[in-house]
């Protein structure tokens, strides 16, 4: 335990705001509107090995520079047992590319094969504590929060990535294993609360 | 009449942005030689931090005799640099400002540890190079006015 706390110190050194590391997830039975149609719930997404929630939008330039990568990263881990979600919490009012029309059109164009949902009043954004878009929480299998940041170092520069933060969480509790690094951070546009 | 024209547009036009790593705008900070700095990370597409801007540049036009200066660092990407120039010249700004350069968790972390890294973000330092405050998100007038005044008066 010491051995490990020492060699992500880097990691413990400055945790995040929001939820806390061993966590469930908060709200998880609020019903959120699905670019489908569909009312979901987190509870209903879960998956066998874990959970992806990720706070996103249609309009802020970081989401839209890691988005790709989102739709290749929970494309894949949906088909390993993780289940993902993609929660819009901005209000529309404040940008109207963030509306359900836009949500709609961005999961058909990204290839979404995974939720994309309305969190209408910010009620999950809130008890989450997620105060940026994009912001990811990874839960494992015993629907404990495993991960908590940014996607990976380099929101711009696809190719120039060194640290695949996001894609070595998932590995790790696709396959059962502790995360390595639990808690990261990015630049990021504020999450527009109702 | 074509080069008082050109002479108006270079003493208008912003100086380019300098790359800068957290270290080196920290450097900055002290080099500045002030008695309040005022850093403030900011980006074009960020709805606030464009709505604060001219309350920065107005702090820094009333508190520049009194020995405050004003750092601005973008966050916007390396290839927005263009997007940057343009928004600091609309704005009149004729003093050398920041884009960040590196790692997001190191720049976040070198400012605040409790920064999450959403924007605006704006820190406060005293003459000697310590953060004395961080305000995060949209900020008023008001705000820095007295966060810079609490610096001044313990200075």
């Amino acid at each position: 335990m010491w051995m490990r706390a020492v060699l992500f110190g880097l990691a413990l050194a400055a945790p995040a705001a929001g939820l806390e590391l061993g966590a469930t997830a908060p709200k998880a039975d609020v019903k959120m509107k699905n670019v489908d149609g569909r009312e979901l719930t987190i509870t209903e997404i879960a998956g066998k090995q874990g959970t992806l929630v990720i706070f996103t939008c249609n309009h802020c330039p970081w989401a839209k520079a890691w988005e790709e990568r989102i739709a290749a990263l929970g494309n894949e881990y949906a088909k390993r047992g993780i289940g993902v979600i993609a929660v819009n919490a901005n209000d529309p009012k404040t940008n109207t590319a963030d509306g359900f029309d836009g949500m709609v059109e961005r999961s058909k164009q990204r290839g979404f094969q995974f939720a994309y949902v309305v969190d209408s009043g910010s009620t999950v954004a809130k008890a989450f504590g997620a105060e940026r878009t994009p912001e990811v929480f990874l839960f494992d299998a015993g629907g404990k929060l495993v991960y908590h940041g940014t996607v990976d170092d380099n929101a711009e520069n696809a190719s120039a990535v060194k640290q695949h933060y996001l894609r070595d969480a998932l590995e790790s509790v696709a396959t059962g294993k502790p995360v390595a690094v639990a808690e990261t951070k990015a630049l990021g546009c504020t999450i527009k609360y109702y | 009449m074509l080069a008082t024209l050109l002479t108006a547009l270079i003493l208008t036009a912003p100086p380019t942005p300098i790359a800068a790593t957290p270290a080196q705008v920290l450097a900055a900070v002290k080099d500045a030689k002030a008695k309040a700095v005022v850093v403030n990370i900011w980006a074009t597409w960020c709805i606030p931090c464009r709505e604060e801007f001219p309350d920065l540049l107005k702090l820094r036009q009333a508190y520049r005799d009194r020995g405050v200066a004003l750092l601005l660092v973008s966050g916007d990407f390396g290839s927005e640099r263009q997007q940057v120039v343009d928004f600091l010249a609309e704005q009149g700004v004729d003093f050398p400002t920041y884009l960040k350069s590196g790692d997001d968790m190191q720049f976040i972390d070198a400012f605040d540890p409790a920064w999450s890294g959403t924007l605006p973000a704006t820190f406060i330092y005293d003459g000697a190079g310590r953060r004395r405050a961080s305000l995060f998100g949209k900020s008023s007038y008001t705000q820095f006015e007295a966060k810079v005044l609490e610096v001044l008066k313990g200075d």
